[in-house]
Protein backbone atom coordinates (compact mmCIF):
# COMPACT_ATOMS: atom_id res chain seq x y z
CA UNK A 1 0.00 0.00 0.00
CA UNK A 2 2.53 2.63 0.87
CA UNK A 3 4.85 1.22 -1.93
CA UNK A 4 1.31 2.36 -4.06
CA UNK A 5 0.68 5.51 -2.90
CA UNK A 6 4.69 6.52 -3.28
CA UNK A 7 4.47 5.36 -6.63
CA UNK A 8 1.14 7.47 -7.17
CA UNK A 9 3.30 10.58 -5.41
CA UNK A 10 6.19 10.46 -7.60
CA UNK A 11 4.05 10.48 -10.86
CA UNK A 12 2.06 13.55 -9.63
CA UNK A 13 5.52 14.83 -8.97
CA UNK A 14 6.53 14.24 -12.10
CA UNK A 15 3.81 15.58 -13.74
CA UNK A 16 3.83 18.59 -11.96
CA UNK A 17 7.44 19.34 -13.10
CA UNK A 18 6.69 18.29 -16.58
CA UNK A 19 4.00 20.44 -16.71
CA UNK A 20 6.19 23.87 -15.24
CA UNK A 21 8.76 22.39 -17.72
CA UNK A 22 7.16 23.12 -20.70
CA UNK A 23 8.34 26.25 -22.87
CA UNK A 24 6.76 29.38 -23.26
CA UNK A 25 7.23 29.27 -27.13
CA UNK A 26 3.43 31.00 -27.91
CA UNK A 27 4.32 33.59 -25.43
CA UNK A 28 8.14 34.03 -26.88
CA UNK A 29 6.88 33.97 -30.35
CA UNK A 30 4.15 36.94 -29.05
CA UNK A 31 6.58 39.11 -27.57
CA UNK A 32 8.82 38.62 -30.33
CA UNK A 33 5.34 39.76 -33.34
CA UNK A 34 4.95 42.45 -30.73
CA UNK A 35 8.87 43.59 -30.70
CA UNK A 36 8.64 43.66 -34.60
CA UNK A 37 5.41 45.57 -34.41
CA UNK A 38 6.98 48.13 -32.40
CA UNK A 39 9.61 48.16 -34.97
CA UNK A 40 7.13 48.59 -37.72
CA UNK A 41 5.71 51.53 -35.68
CA UNK A 42 8.82 53.63 -35.48
CA UNK A 43 8.95 53.07 -31.89
CA UNK A 44 12.78 53.27 -32.07
CA UNK A 45 12.86 56.79 -33.74
CA UNK A 46 9.71 58.31 -32.07
CA UNK A 47 9.92 56.24 -28.53
CA UNK A 48 13.21 54.86 -28.13
CA UNK A 49 13.28 54.63 -24.43
CA UNK A 50 9.98 52.75 -24.53
CA UNK A 51 11.18 50.50 -26.72
CA UNK A 52 14.48 49.67 -25.36
CA UNK A 53 12.35 48.98 -22.12
CA UNK A 54 10.59 46.31 -24.44
CA UNK A 55 13.22 45.12 -25.98
CA UNK A 56 15.68 44.49 -23.09
CA UNK A 57 13.02 42.84 -21.20
CA UNK A 58 12.41 40.58 -24.35
CA UNK A 59 16.32 40.04 -24.28
CA UNK A 60 16.09 38.87 -20.53
CA UNK A 61 13.08 36.75 -20.73
CA UNK A 62 15.44 34.91 -23.83
CA UNK A 63 17.87 34.85 -21.34
CA UNK A 64 15.97 33.53 -18.13
CA UNK A 65 14.52 30.78 -21.25
CA UNK A 66 18.15 29.93 -22.32
CA UNK A 67 19.52 29.09 -19.06
CA UNK A 68 16.34 26.44 -18.16
CA UNK A 69 16.58 25.18 -22.14
CA UNK A 70 20.27 24.24 -20.59
CA UNK A 71 19.00 22.92 -17.47
CA UNK A 72 18.62 19.02 -17.20
CA UNK A 73 14.69 18.24 -18.50
CA UNK A 74 13.97 18.01 -14.62
CA UNK A 75 14.93 20.95 -13.16
CA UNK A 76 13.31 23.31 -15.71
CA UNK A 77 10.93 25.65 -15.02
CA UNK A 78 9.75 28.33 -17.57
CA UNK A 79 7.42 30.07 -15.18
CA UNK A 80 9.84 32.94 -14.74
CA UNK A 81 10.57 33.84 -18.71
CA UNK A 82 6.84 32.74 -19.05
CA UNK A 83 6.08 36.15 -17.21
CA UNK A 84 8.69 37.91 -19.03
CA UNK A 85 7.64 37.32 -22.51
CA UNK A 86 4.25 38.35 -21.50
CA UNK A 87 5.75 41.33 -19.93
CA UNK A 88 7.79 42.07 -23.07
CA UNK A 89 4.80 41.52 -25.45
CA UNK A 90 2.60 44.36 -23.08
CA UNK A 91 5.89 46.62 -23.07
CA UNK A 92 6.02 46.10 -27.09
CA UNK A 93 2.87 46.89 -27.51
CA UNK A 94 2.91 50.11 -25.26
CA UNK A 95 5.64 51.38 -27.65
CA UNK A 96 3.83 50.60 -30.03
CA UNK A 97 0.99 52.83 -28.78
CA UNK A 98 3.06 55.26 -27.85
CA UNK A 99 5.00 55.87 -30.80
CA UNK A 100 1.73 56.23 -32.69
CA UNK A 101 0.52 58.77 -30.04
CA UNK A 102 4.29 60.35 -30.96
CA UNK A 103 3.60 60.37 -34.58
CA UNK A 104 0.18 61.51 -34.82
CA UNK A 105 1.28 64.45 -32.80
CA UNK A 106 4.05 65.24 -34.81
CA UNK A 107 1.80 64.95 -37.80
CA UNK A 108 -1.02 67.04 -35.77
CA UNK A 109 1.97 69.61 -34.83
CA UNK A 110 2.85 70.14 -39.29
CA UNK A 111 -0.79 69.53 -39.85
CA UNK A 112 -1.40 72.88 -37.84
CA UNK A 113 1.88 74.47 -39.54
CA UNK A 114 0.70 73.48 -43.02
CA UNK A 115 -2.73 75.64 -42.26
CA UNK A 116 -0.48 78.44 -40.54
CA UNK A 117 1.45 78.54 -43.93
CA UNK A 118 -1.36 78.52 -46.01
CA UNK A 119 -3.08 81.45 -44.17
CA UNK A 120 0.68 83.53 -44.71
CA UNK A 121 0.67 82.18 -48.22
CA UNK A 122 -3.00 83.53 -48.46
CA UNK A 123 -1.61 86.55 -46.68
CA UNK A 124 0.81 87.43 -49.45
CA UNK A 125 -1.99 86.72 -52.26
CA UNK A 126 -4.33 88.92 -50.79
CA UNK A 127 -1.55 91.66 -50.22
CA UNK A 128 -0.58 91.68 -53.59
CA UNK A 129 -3.73 92.16 -54.81
CA UNK A 130 -4.29 95.25 -53.01
CA UNK A 131 -0.87 96.44 -53.50
CA UNK A 132 -1.01 99.53 -55.75
CA UNK A 133 -0.54 98.89 -59.78
CA UNK A 134 1.09 102.11 -60.13
CA UNK A 135 3.48 103.11 -63.60
CA UNK A 136 5.86 102.83 -60.99
CA UNK A 137 5.66 99.46 -59.08
CA UNK A 138 5.03 96.98 -62.09
CA UNK A 139 8.59 95.92 -61.97
CA UNK A 140 8.46 95.35 -57.90
CA UNK A 141 5.12 93.50 -58.94
CA UNK A 142 6.53 90.93 -61.19
CA UNK A 143 9.09 90.22 -58.93
CA UNK A 144 6.89 89.66 -56.01
CA UNK A 145 4.70 87.59 -58.03
CA UNK A 146 7.37 85.33 -59.27
CA UNK A 147 8.78 85.16 -55.57
CA UNK A 148 5.20 83.95 -54.61
CA UNK A 149 4.99 80.61 -57.52
CA UNK A 150 8.57 80.01 -55.49
CA UNK A 151 6.71 79.98 -52.71
CA UNK A 152 3.97 77.95 -54.05
CA UNK A 153 6.03 75.41 -55.51
CA UNK A 154 8.16 74.68 -52.17
CA UNK A 155 4.96 74.80 -50.15
CA UNK A 156 3.61 71.90 -52.35
CA UNK A 157 7.01 69.96 -51.95
CA UNK A 158 6.86 70.35 -48.42
CA UNK A 159 2.92 68.75 -48.37
CA UNK A 160 4.44 65.98 -50.55
CA UNK A 161 7.09 65.25 -47.87
CA UNK A 162 4.10 65.20 -45.36
CA UNK A 163 1.86 62.96 -47.13
CA UNK A 164 5.23 60.95 -47.88
CA UNK A 165 5.01 60.66 -43.90
CA UNK A 166 8.09 62.51 -44.37
CA UNK A 167 6.96 65.12 -41.01
CA UNK A 168 9.89 66.28 -39.86
CA UNK A 169 11.30 67.51 -43.59
CA UNK A 170 8.20 68.82 -44.11
CA UNK A 171 8.39 70.96 -40.68
CA UNK A 172 10.99 72.42 -41.67
CA UNK A 173 10.50 73.31 -45.23
CA UNK A 174 6.93 74.66 -44.11
CA UNK A 175 8.63 76.64 -41.62
CA UNK A 176 10.95 78.54 -43.97
CA UNK A 177 8.14 78.89 -46.67
CA UNK A 178 6.11 80.73 -43.37
CA UNK A 179 8.81 82.89 -43.11
CA UNK A 180 9.26 83.93 -46.83
CA UNK A 181 5.38 84.45 -47.46
CA UNK A 182 5.50 86.50 -44.21
CA UNK A 183 8.23 89.07 -45.42
CA UNK A 184 6.55 89.47 -48.91
CA UNK A 185 3.34 90.52 -46.92
CA UNK A 186 5.95 92.92 -44.92
CA UNK A 187 7.49 94.11 -48.16
CA UNK A 188 4.26 94.77 -49.71
CA UNK A 189 3.16 96.96 -46.54
CA UNK A 190 6.01 98.49 -46.27
CA UNK A 191 6.39 99.77 -49.97
CA UNK A 192 2.67 100.62 -49.58
CA UNK A 193 3.37 102.97 -46.50
CA UNK A 194 5.87 104.67 -48.65
CA UNK A 195 3.29 105.51 -51.19
CA UNK A 196 1.14 107.25 -48.80
CA UNK B 1 38.69 22.99 -14.63
CA UNK B 2 36.15 25.43 -16.44
CA UNK B 3 37.79 28.60 -17.85
CA UNK B 4 35.88 31.37 -15.76
CA UNK B 5 32.50 30.32 -13.20
CA UNK B 6 31.26 34.23 -12.84
CA UNK B 7 28.62 35.51 -15.33
CA UNK B 8 29.86 38.68 -16.91
CA UNK B 9 27.21 40.71 -16.04
CA UNK B 10 29.18 43.21 -15.99
CA UNK B 11 30.20 43.56 -18.79
CA UNK B 12 26.64 42.78 -20.10
CA UNK B 13 25.85 45.97 -18.24
CA UNK B 14 28.87 48.07 -19.89
CA UNK B 15 27.96 46.66 -23.73
CA UNK B 16 23.82 47.60 -22.87
CA UNK B 17 24.69 50.99 -21.83
CA UNK B 18 26.92 51.55 -24.99
CA UNK B 19 24.27 50.24 -27.05
CA UNK B 20 21.73 52.85 -25.63
CA UNK B 21 24.30 55.64 -26.18
CA UNK B 22 24.92 54.81 -29.54
CA UNK B 23 21.17 54.79 -30.00
CA UNK B 24 21.30 58.25 -28.59
CA UNK B 25 23.83 59.92 -30.85
CA UNK B 26 21.86 58.37 -33.92
CA UNK B 27 23.21 55.26 -34.61
CA UNK B 28 20.26 53.67 -35.96
CA UNK B 29 19.90 56.22 -38.46
CA UNK B 30 23.34 57.16 -39.44
CA UNK B 31 25.09 53.78 -38.62
CA UNK B 32 22.59 51.36 -39.07
CA UNK B 33 24.90 48.40 -40.33
CA UNK B 34 26.96 48.70 -36.99
CA UNK B 35 24.40 49.42 -35.03
CA UNK B 36 22.66 45.92 -35.80
CA UNK B 37 25.60 43.95 -35.39
CA UNK B 38 26.21 45.20 -31.78
CA UNK B 39 22.61 44.93 -31.10
CA UNK B 40 23.20 41.36 -31.98
CA UNK B 41 26.04 40.38 -30.45
CA UNK B 42 24.85 42.11 -27.09
CA UNK B 43 21.46 39.36 -27.53
CA UNK B 44 24.29 36.86 -28.76
CA UNK B 45 26.84 37.84 -25.84
CA UNK B 46 23.22 37.80 -22.97
CA UNK B 47 22.04 34.19 -24.30
CA UNK B 48 25.24 32.54 -23.90
CA UNK B 49 25.83 33.95 -20.62
CA UNK B 50 22.33 32.17 -19.32
CA UNK B 51 23.19 29.08 -21.13
CA UNK B 52 26.24 28.87 -19.35
CA UNK B 53 24.57 29.50 -16.30
CA UNK B 54 21.88 26.93 -16.72
CA UNK B 55 24.82 24.40 -16.42
CA UNK B 56 25.65 22.59 -13.72
CA UNK B 57 28.60 24.56 -11.60
CA UNK B 58 31.39 22.61 -12.66
CA UNK B 59 30.96 22.57 -16.71
CA UNK B 60 30.02 26.65 -16.48
CA UNK B 61 32.34 28.45 -18.71
CA UNK B 62 31.17 32.44 -19.31
CA UNK B 63 34.86 33.28 -21.12
CA UNK B 64 33.30 33.22 -24.73
CA UNK B 65 30.21 35.24 -23.22
CA UNK B 66 32.41 37.76 -21.95
CA UNK B 67 34.38 37.82 -25.18
CA UNK B 68 30.97 38.25 -27.09
CA UNK B 69 30.08 40.96 -25.01
CA UNK B 70 32.93 42.70 -25.36
CA UNK B 71 32.99 43.00 -28.94
CA UNK B 72 29.44 43.98 -28.73
CA UNK B 73 30.59 47.01 -26.37
CA UNK B 74 33.47 47.53 -29.21
CA UNK B 75 30.78 47.77 -31.72
CA UNK B 76 28.49 49.61 -30.13
CA UNK B 77 31.25 52.06 -29.55
CA UNK B 78 32.10 51.87 -33.08
CA UNK B 79 28.57 52.62 -34.25
CA UNK B 80 28.96 55.68 -31.70
CA UNK B 81 31.88 56.76 -33.51
CA UNK B 82 30.24 56.33 -37.23
CA UNK B 83 27.39 58.06 -36.43
CA UNK B 84 28.95 60.92 -34.72
CA UNK B 85 31.81 60.64 -37.74
CA UNK B 86 28.88 60.88 -40.25
CA UNK B 87 27.02 63.76 -38.33
CA UNK B 88 30.28 66.09 -37.93
CA UNK B 89 31.37 65.47 -41.98
CA UNK B 90 27.30 66.13 -42.87
CA UNK B 91 27.73 69.34 -40.85
CA UNK B 92 30.67 70.23 -42.06
CA UNK B 93 29.79 69.45 -45.72
CA UNK B 94 26.37 70.88 -45.95
CA UNK B 95 28.27 74.42 -44.23
CA UNK B 96 30.50 74.13 -47.04
CA UNK B 97 28.64 73.81 -49.23
CA UNK B 98 26.05 77.04 -47.82
CA UNK B 99 29.24 79.12 -47.21
CA UNK B 100 29.62 78.93 -50.92
CA UNK B 101 26.04 79.23 -52.12
CA UNK B 102 25.76 82.36 -49.48
CA UNK B 103 28.39 84.22 -51.29
CA UNK B 104 27.53 83.65 -54.81
CA UNK B 105 24.17 84.77 -53.85
CA UNK B 106 25.79 87.86 -52.43
CA UNK B 107 28.30 87.96 -55.38
CA UNK B 108 25.70 88.15 -57.49
CA UNK B 109 23.24 90.46 -55.73
CA UNK B 110 26.08 92.94 -56.27
CA UNK B 111 26.23 92.03 -59.73
CA UNK B 112 22.40 92.37 -60.52
CA UNK B 113 22.63 95.63 -59.00
CA UNK B 114 22.26 97.67 -62.24
CA UNK B 115 21.72 95.05 -64.95
CA UNK B 116 19.73 95.47 -67.76
CA UNK B 117 18.63 91.74 -66.81
CA UNK B 118 18.25 91.80 -63.31
CA UNK B 119 14.29 91.69 -63.35
CA UNK B 120 14.30 89.27 -65.51
CA UNK B 121 16.52 87.16 -63.66
CA UNK B 122 16.06 88.01 -60.26
CA UNK B 123 13.28 85.38 -59.33
CA UNK B 124 16.40 83.12 -60.01
CA UNK B 125 18.00 84.60 -57.25
CA UNK B 126 15.28 84.76 -54.71
CA UNK B 127 14.53 81.27 -55.37
CA UNK B 128 17.59 80.37 -54.49
CA UNK B 129 17.51 82.68 -51.66
CA UNK B 130 14.56 80.26 -50.31
CA UNK B 131 16.60 77.26 -50.94
CA UNK B 132 19.41 78.78 -48.45
CA UNK B 133 17.29 79.65 -45.98
CA UNK B 134 15.20 76.32 -45.55
CA UNK B 135 18.33 74.39 -46.21
CA UNK B 136 19.30 76.07 -42.52
CA UNK B 137 16.37 74.93 -40.86
CA UNK B 138 16.75 71.66 -42.26
CA UNK B 139 20.24 71.80 -40.74
CA UNK B 140 19.27 72.21 -37.68
CA UNK B 141 16.84 69.97 -37.27
CA UNK B 142 19.62 67.36 -38.32
CA UNK B 143 18.29 66.62 -41.65
CA UNK B 144 21.33 66.37 -43.42
CA UNK B 145 20.31 64.56 -46.99
CA UNK B 146 16.67 66.76 -47.16
CA UNK B 147 19.61 69.90 -46.01
CA UNK B 148 22.20 68.98 -49.00
CA UNK B 149 19.40 68.42 -51.71
CA UNK B 150 18.20 72.20 -50.86
CA UNK B 151 21.46 73.98 -51.37
CA UNK B 152 22.20 72.03 -54.84
CA UNK B 153 18.57 73.26 -55.45
CA UNK B 154 19.82 76.74 -54.50
CA UNK B 155 22.72 76.20 -56.77
CA UNK B 156 20.93 74.84 -59.82
CA UNK B 157 19.10 78.21 -59.45
CA UNK B 158 21.95 80.48 -59.28
CA UNK B 159 23.05 78.17 -62.27
CA UNK B 160 19.52 78.49 -64.34
CA UNK B 161 20.24 82.74 -63.34
CA UNK B 162 23.92 82.84 -64.96
CA UNK B 163 22.91 80.97 -68.09
CA UNK B 164 20.18 83.64 -68.61
CA UNK B 165 22.27 86.13 -68.14
CA UNK B 166 24.71 84.20 -70.66
CA UNK B 167 22.00 84.21 -73.17
CA UNK B 168 21.53 87.84 -72.63
CA UNK B 169 24.86 88.70 -73.08
CA UNK B 170 25.17 86.74 -76.50
CA UNK B 171 22.11 88.56 -77.64
CA UNK B 172 24.28 91.55 -76.93
CA UNK B 173 27.02 90.17 -78.87
CA UNK B 174 25.18 89.66 -82.06
CA UNK B 175 23.74 93.28 -82.07
CA UNK B 176 26.63 95.57 -80.86
CA UNK B 177 27.29 96.01 -84.69
CA UNK B 178 24.18 97.77 -85.05
CA UNK B 179 24.53 100.20 -81.44
CA UNK B 180 28.40 101.29 -82.44
CA UNK B 181 27.20 102.16 -85.94
CA UNK B 182 23.46 103.95 -84.73
CA UNK B 183 26.03 105.77 -82.39
CA UNK B 184 28.33 106.60 -84.48
CA UNK B 185 25.77 108.10 -86.75
CA UNK B 186 24.53 110.30 -84.58
CA UNK B 187 27.79 111.49 -83.10
CA UNK B 188 29.09 112.36 -86.68
CA UNK B 189 25.77 114.18 -87.66
CA UNK B 190 25.88 116.12 -84.31
CA UNK B 191 29.64 117.01 -85.30
CA UNK B 192 28.51 118.16 -89.22
CA UNK B 193 25.66 119.94 -87.89
CA UNK B 194 26.68 121.64 -84.88
CA UNK B 195 23.36 120.66 -83.15
CA UNK B 196 22.46 118.96 -80.42
CA UNK B 197 22.00 115.20 -79.78
CA UNK B 198 20.92 112.91 -77.27
CA UNK B 199 22.40 109.51 -76.80
CA UNK B 200 20.85 106.78 -73.74
CA UNK B 201 23.31 104.39 -73.59
CA UNK B 202 20.57 101.28 -71.31
CA UNK B 203 23.70 99.39 -70.14
CA UNK B 204 25.20 102.37 -68.14
CA UNK B 205 21.88 103.70 -67.12
CA UNK B 206 23.40 107.32 -68.72
CA UNK B 207 21.80 109.59 -71.21
CA UNK B 208 24.56 111.69 -73.15
CA UNK B 209 23.79 115.43 -74.58
CA UNK B 210 26.08 116.38 -77.45
CA UNK B 211 26.50 119.13 -79.37
CA UNK B 212 28.82 119.48 -82.25
CA UNK B 213 29.94 115.77 -82.18
CA UNK B 214 31.16 116.40 -78.48
CA UNK B 215 30.07 115.13 -75.24
CA UNK B 216 28.23 118.45 -72.95
CA UNK B 217 26.47 116.70 -70.30
CA UNK B 218 25.57 113.31 -68.63
CA UNK B 219 22.69 112.43 -66.67
CA UNK B 220 21.56 109.34 -64.62
CA UNK B 221 19.03 107.18 -66.48
CA UNK B 222 16.22 104.50 -65.49
CA UNK B 223 14.64 103.05 -67.71
CA UNK B 224 11.63 100.55 -68.87
CA UNK B 225 11.47 97.71 -65.62
CA UNK B 226 12.30 94.98 -68.34
CA UNK B 227 15.40 96.79 -70.03
CA UNK B 228 17.20 94.04 -71.29
CA UNK B 229 15.15 93.27 -74.45
CA UNK B 230 14.00 95.57 -77.56
CA UNK B 231 10.92 97.02 -77.24
CA UNK B 232 8.60 93.89 -78.87
CA UNK B 233 4.66 95.38 -77.85
CA UNK B 234 2.60 97.44 -76.17
CA UNK B 235 3.02 96.55 -72.12
CA UNK B 236 6.37 94.52 -72.36
CA UNK B 237 8.19 97.00 -70.26
CA UNK B 238 11.14 97.56 -72.62
CA UNK B 239 12.75 100.71 -73.32
CA UNK B 240 12.98 100.85 -77.25
CA UNK B 241 16.63 100.61 -78.72
CA UNK B 242 16.79 103.11 -82.33
CA UNK B 243 17.64 106.48 -83.52
CA UNK B 244 14.45 108.57 -82.82
CA UNK B 245 14.25 112.38 -82.48
CA UNK B 246 11.66 115.19 -80.37
CA UNK B 247 8.32 115.04 -81.54
CA UNK B 248 6.52 117.25 -78.43
CA UNK B 249 8.08 119.15 -75.74
CA UNK B 250 5.64 118.96 -72.42
CA UNK B 251 6.18 121.86 -69.83
CA UNK B 252 5.24 121.62 -66.46
CA UNK B 253 1.82 120.52 -65.94
CA UNK B 254 1.71 118.80 -69.12
CA UNK B 255 3.19 115.52 -67.97
CA UNK B 256 2.57 113.15 -65.46
CA UNK B 257 6.16 112.70 -64.83
CA UNK B 258 7.33 117.20 -64.25
CA UNK B 259 8.23 117.71 -67.79
CA UNK B 260 8.58 115.78 -70.46
CA UNK B 261 10.03 114.84 -74.51
CA UNK B 262 8.08 112.69 -76.62
CA UNK B 263 9.85 110.65 -79.34
CA UNK B 264 8.37 109.31 -82.25
CA UNK B 265 8.26 105.84 -81.69
CA UNK B 266 7.26 103.67 -83.14
CA UNK B 267 9.53 104.73 -85.87
CA UNK B 268 9.29 103.00 -89.46
CA UNK B 269 11.59 99.87 -88.72
CA UNK B 270 9.64 99.80 -85.05
CA UNK B 271 6.48 99.02 -86.96
CA UNK B 272 8.37 96.71 -89.63
CA UNK B 273 9.99 94.59 -86.84
CA UNK B 274 6.74 94.37 -85.12
CA UNK B 275 4.51 93.07 -88.04
CA UNK B 276 7.40 90.59 -88.93
CA UNK B 277 7.76 89.30 -84.90
CA UNK B 278 3.89 88.82 -85.40
CA UNK B 279 3.87 87.00 -88.28
CA UNK B 280 6.45 84.76 -87.05
CA UNK B 281 4.48 84.47 -83.88
CA UNK B 282 6.93 85.82 -81.59
CA UNK B 283 4.31 87.99 -80.32
CA UNK B 284 0.60 88.07 -80.28
CA UNK B 285 -1.53 88.72 -82.88
CA UNK B 286 -3.32 90.88 -80.33
CA UNK B 287 -0.52 92.29 -79.46
CA UNK B 288 -0.23 96.39 -79.80
CA UNK B 289 2.73 98.25 -80.56
CA UNK B 290 2.44 101.33 -78.36
CA UNK B 291 3.82 104.59 -78.16
CA UNK B 292 4.17 107.46 -76.03
CA UNK B 293 7.74 106.89 -75.63
CA UNK B 294 9.20 109.99 -73.50
CA UNK B 295 12.59 111.46 -71.82
CA UNK B 296 10.69 112.46 -68.70
CA UNK B 297 10.85 113.64 -64.87
CA UNK B 298 10.48 111.96 -62.19
CA UNK B 299 13.36 109.85 -62.02
CA UNK B 300 16.17 109.15 -59.23
CA UNK B 301 14.19 106.44 -57.83
CA UNK B 302 18.12 103.94 -58.59
CA UNK B 303 15.82 101.25 -59.77
CA UNK B 304 14.32 101.18 -63.88
CA UNK B 305 10.63 101.21 -63.45
CA UNK B 306 8.77 103.18 -66.35
CA UNK B 307 6.79 101.46 -69.18
CA UNK B 308 9.40 102.12 -71.43
CA UNK B 309 9.98 105.47 -70.99
CA UNK B 310 13.49 107.23 -69.69
CA UNK B 311 13.48 108.71 -66.85
CA UNK B 312 15.82 111.84 -65.51
CA UNK B 313 15.63 113.60 -62.15
CA UNK B 314 13.42 116.95 -62.40
CA UNK B 315 16.99 118.88 -62.15
CA UNK B 316 18.30 117.04 -65.13
CA UNK B 317 15.09 117.48 -66.73
CA UNK B 318 14.98 121.29 -66.13
CA UNK B 319 18.63 120.94 -67.49
CA UNK B 320 18.23 119.02 -70.57
CA UNK B 321 14.72 120.71 -71.50
CA UNK B 322 16.99 124.07 -72.14
CA UNK B 323 19.54 122.61 -74.94
CA UNK B 324 16.92 120.08 -77.01
CA UNK B 325 13.35 120.79 -78.58
CA UNK B 326 11.56 119.29 -81.07
CA UNK B 327 13.55 117.84 -84.08
CA UNK B 328 16.90 116.77 -81.60
CA UNK B 329 17.73 113.17 -82.52
CA UNK B 330 17.73 110.53 -80.18
CA UNK B 331 19.29 107.53 -80.24
CA UNK B 332 18.68 104.56 -77.71
CA UNK B 333 21.10 101.76 -77.69
CA UNK B 334 21.37 99.28 -75.36
CA UNK B 335 25.08 99.17 -75.19
CA UNK B 336 27.54 101.18 -76.78
CA UNK B 337 31.02 100.37 -75.43
CA UNK B 338 33.37 102.79 -77.72
CA UNK B 339 31.79 105.57 -76.67
CA UNK B 340 31.91 108.17 -75.15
Amino acid sequence: MIQRVALVLAAFALLVIAGCSKAPEAEMQAANNAINAARSAEAEQYVPNAFRMASDTLNAAMAAKNEQDSKFALFRSYGKSKEMFIRAQALAEEASAKAAEEKERVRQEVTNLITEAQAAIDAANAAYAKAPKGKGNKAELELIKTDLAGVAAQFEEAKNDFNAGKYLTAKSKVQAVMQKANSITEEIATAAGMKK
Amino acid sequence: MAGCQEPPSASLERAKKALEHASNMGAIKYAETTYRSAEQLVQQGWMEMARQKGRLGPFRNFKPADSILNLAFETANRATEEASTYVRNSEALIQAERTTLKSELSEWKEGLNGALSRNKVEHYWNAAELAYRTSEILLNNREFDEARKMVAEGKESLKKMAEMITAYDNDDSSKIHIWRRWVAETVESSRASGRYAIIVDKSKHRTYLIKGGKLIHTYDSEFGYNPAHQKMFSGDGATPEGKYYITEEKGYGRSKYYKALLINYPNASDKVRFEENKRKGYISKRARIGGLIEIHGEGGKGRDWTEGCVALTNKDMDHLMKYVGVGTPVTIVRRSDRWP
